[in-house]
């Protein structure tokens, strides 16, 4: 009898099997994107908006998931909306500009030589000294960032031609001295612990009461999640934009396709509600973004008081 | 040599396919570990608030275990390719067929569970990366091995093995381009923002670890259809008891086995690579350009062993290239010092480095070489033919280097050098005393230099080379023959 069973074909298992992989590849990339990426979830976007500032006091980094961060990365949005006014001012320098062929504060000739031979001390001590002020100005909310901004760079200048004796000044400087800042106040809330170098055992951290420690207890937990939608109409959403706003960051009113609104509850480790706030998010093509602009979150700041 | 021995075996375009599954499979296992720590460490289970030390510890434990469970698999899978006989031959269908599983649980090693129980999350981690351990040792072991089934003319099967190692240690730096491109496509589509919201999220990890897999699927299936084993397998069985033997009990193998652990410490300046770049050349970003001359003349070296190999035994090579890498690693040392800590020294020492990349070619090379002659020569003692236990047994070796390298570089580092953390919140790495700077050139070089003196003593007593390994591929040759006739008259 004739034997009709084909031979096994290397050639076409090597073809169907990458077919096969590629397309179970592609699935599990796609299923875990759609999981994992934030702004694919309304909800995930305003619980994330409101849990980066409960758990740290931290409304600086909150912005990265709001449209501030539409564009263009959050951190060159705040390089061209306000640091780079400050560096090259004399040069009159508008956001948008292109800072290539401009000299600012930021050129080598406006070091002296404490900038020159600073091993990292004064700007430590810049650092120590600008935090009692952003204190007072970010403190009690970040929702007014123009204002915090623009004040805080201002006065950083101000301090370090103090310290430094130059008008020297960086886009990295003033990065390292708002985060710095940013982190320090974090820890006042959270309190920190005694921590050492794995490997030399020297002690790199000390213990410190924080502000929810005290108010919550020393193994206090904050959780937010989402409690509600709230109705909110897409058309009388548009109506009340600000279209300065919508330019600022680069969309227009035609771009937001839906908008929603989540009232956002934290609860401590008894599961008792310490606070809430109303979150706005649009959508822009299949990414949801968080409106700072029709957003209020006072209450996510100070409620621990 | 005679016109038998001199037979050619191979189709040049399988020499290249050969180093083409090489490529495709370090692409993967050179991707999976460093980015597999940070995976677990970063994302994995970030913002679900488990204890960081306990998470810590726990990844450490992960990978201790899976070096373990590698070394056990290294010797369970060369037992089974050994025992394995198929009319695609005896490795080759681990490389084919085992290659689903691996990229599938390499895929899956990237796709945390969304657990809120930090012991489950531990255990998910130990089970998922000790699959991938003993799913890609069932791969890259036999895919490793073909080298020496490739052809039974040791100097065409020299040369194959050359050209597949130099692919081979390009392809574990392939996941660096990787990432890089898929960063650059994931900005260009998403924003920068969004991009660097995603990354946040460990997904660029996750979309380079498919293009891995898929490349590891494309490359070894292009491997699988276009090469086969030129070298009959023998029907003898082999026990459990054969195999530990085959790795221990000939000299030879041994030798070439024992290089790995002689030499481990060669490794450490990895450790200290990244200080290196910080304090003697000024920048952490400099990291990047002190290992791109060493790979790069890693890479020449690769291709300049199989020159030297043309004129030289593999003995006497692996020996000139032991005494050459310390040569190169001591000047390396006295030019740093004599020029000292400035930035005059930047120059000179990437241009040093160069060269001293070039021994790597060697240790990539020369004992994948020497592992496919002694598989000739066990075969011609036992009659067996035991591909998948020499390289087990030389890959065993190498994992047991790797724990105590991986034990020696933070030591030397952290604990002799007399390294000082920085403890200033504002200042990333402390300013290090004259003698603590010493100390981290010396890791990054006379140390390892010592080590890889030190590799070269057991090749001292390595013999299967010039008139021995002559008469043995011929022998062979006519036993295969006389077999060969013997099966047609049956």
């Amino acid at each position: 009898m004739e034997n009709n069973k084909k031979p096994f074909s290397l050639k076409v298992y090597a073809v169907a099997l990458f077919v096969a992989i590629a397309v179970l590849l592609s699935v599990i990339v796609a299923l875990t994107f759609k999981s994992k990426y934030v702004a694919f979830h309304p909800d995930e976007v305003a619980r994330t908006y409101a849990d980066t500032i409960v758990q740290t006091g931290d409304g600086y980094n909150a912005y990265k998931v709001s449209l501030l961060s539409l564009n263009e990365k959050y951190g060159d949005f705040i390089r061209q909306q306000y640091m780079y006014p400050v560096i090259y001012r004399e040069a009159g320098y508008k956001p948008g500009d292109d800072t290539k062929d401009l000299k600012g504060y930021n050129d080598e000739s406006y070091m002296g030589e404490k900038s020159k031979n600073d091993n990292g001390a004064l700007q430590g001590q810049v650092i120590d000294t600008m935090y009692d002020y952003y204190v007072a100005l970010a403190a009690s909310g970040w929702d007014d960032y123009d204002r915090i901004f623009t004040s805080y760079f201002d006065k950083l200048v101000e301090v370090r031609k103090e310290v430094f004796g130059d008008d020297y000044i960086t886009d990295e400087i003033m990065f390292t001295a708002l985060e710095s800042n940013v982190s320090t106040y974090g820890k006042t809330l959270t309190g920190t612990v005694d921590e050492f170098d794995e490997n030399t055992g020297e002690q790199i951290s000390f213990k410190s009461t924080g502000a929810y420690q005290t108010a919550y207890g020393e193994d206090y937990k904050f959780t937010a999640s989402v409690k509600s939608e709230n109705d909110i109409s897409l058309d009388s959403y548009k109506a009340a934009l600000d279209s300065g706003y919508l330019e600022l960051v680069g969309t227009t009113a035609d771009s937001i396709e839906e908008v929603k609104s989540y009232t956002v509850e934290v609860k401590d480790q008894n599961n008792n509600a310490v606070t809430s706030a109303d979150i706005v998010v649009v959508r822009i093509g299949s990414s949801w973004y968080v409106d700072n602009s029709a957003t209020d979150t006072s209450s996510l700041y100070g409620f621990y008081k | 040599m005679s016109d038998k021995t001199n037979k050619k075996y191979l189709k040049k375009s399988e020499i290249i396919t050969f180093g083409i599954g090489l490529f495709g499979v370090a692409l993967m296992t050179g991707w999976m570990p460093d980015y597999t720590a940070t995976f677990f460490a970063d994302f994995a289970f970030k913002g679900k608030g488990f204890d960081s030390v306990v998470m810590g510890n726990a990844i450490s434990m992960v990978f201790l275990i899976a070096g373990f469970i590698g070394a056990v698999c290294e010797l369970v899978i060369g037992y089974l390719v050994d025992n394995t006989r198929t009319k695609f031959g005896k490795v080759m269908p681990w490389v084919g067929f085992g290659v689903v599983p691996l990229a599938v649980i390499s895929m899956l090693v990237f796709v945390a569970p969304n657990t809120n129980s930090q012991t489950l999350a531990i255990i998910w981690m130990f089970v998922v990366y000790s699959l991938y351990t003993a799913f890609s040792c069932a791969v890259e072991s036999p895919a490793n091995c073909y080298g020496s089934l490739c052809s039974p003319n040791p100097s065409e099967r020299s040369s194959a093995i050359s050209i597949a190692s130099f692919l081979r240690s390009v392809g574990q730096s392939g996941g660096m381009v990787v990432i890089l491109v898929v960063g650059l496509i994931m900005k260009a589509v998403m924003g920068q923002q969004q991009f660097q919201n995603a990354e946040g999220q460990g997904l660029d990890l996750v979309i380079s670890t498919a293009v891995c897999a898929l490349g590891l699927i494309l490359f070894t299936m292009i491997f699988f259809a276009n090469n086969k084993e030129n070298i009959p397998f023998t029907q003898e069985k082999v026990s459990l008891k054969d195999a530990v033997k085959v790795v221990f009990a000939h000299k030879n193998l041994l030798m070439v086995s024992l290089t790995k652990l002689f030499g481990f410490g060669r490794g450490v300046y990895g450790t200290v690579s990244l200080y290196i770049a910080i304090y003697l050349l000024g920048s952490k970003d400099l990291k990047l350009a002190l290992l791109l001359p060493m790979g790069i003349g890693t890479a020449v070296g690769t291709l300049l062993v199989n020159l030297v190999l043309k004129k030289f035994s593999t003995k006497q090579t692996f020996i000139l290239f032991c005494v050459y890498g310390a040569s190169s690693l001591s000047i390396l040392f006295l030019v740093s010092r004599g020029i000292g800590f400035n930035d005059g020294l930047i120059i000179p020492f990437l241009i040093l480095n160069f060269f001293c990349g070039l021994q790597h070619g060697n240790t990539n090379v020369t004992p994948n070489i020497m592992i496919a002659d002694c598989v000739d020569e066990i075969e011609y003692k036992t009659g067996k033919r035991q591909e998948g236990l020499a390289y087990a047994g030389y890959g065993l070796f190498s994992k047991i280097a790797s724990a105590f390298t991986k034990g020696l570089g933070p030591w030397l580092l952290y604990t002799w050098s007399g390294y000082a953390v920085s403890t200033d919140a504002n200042i990333a790495y402390a300013a290090q005393t004259d003698s603590a700077l010493n100390k981290m050139l010396m890791i990054y070089t006379i140390i390892p230099a010592v080590f890889v003196i030190l590799q070269g003593v057991p090749i001292l007593f390595y013999d299967m080379v010039g008139e021995k390994k002559e008469n043995i591929t011929k022998a062979l040759m006519e036993r295969r023959e006389a077999a060969n006739k013997t099966g047609e008259e049956a």
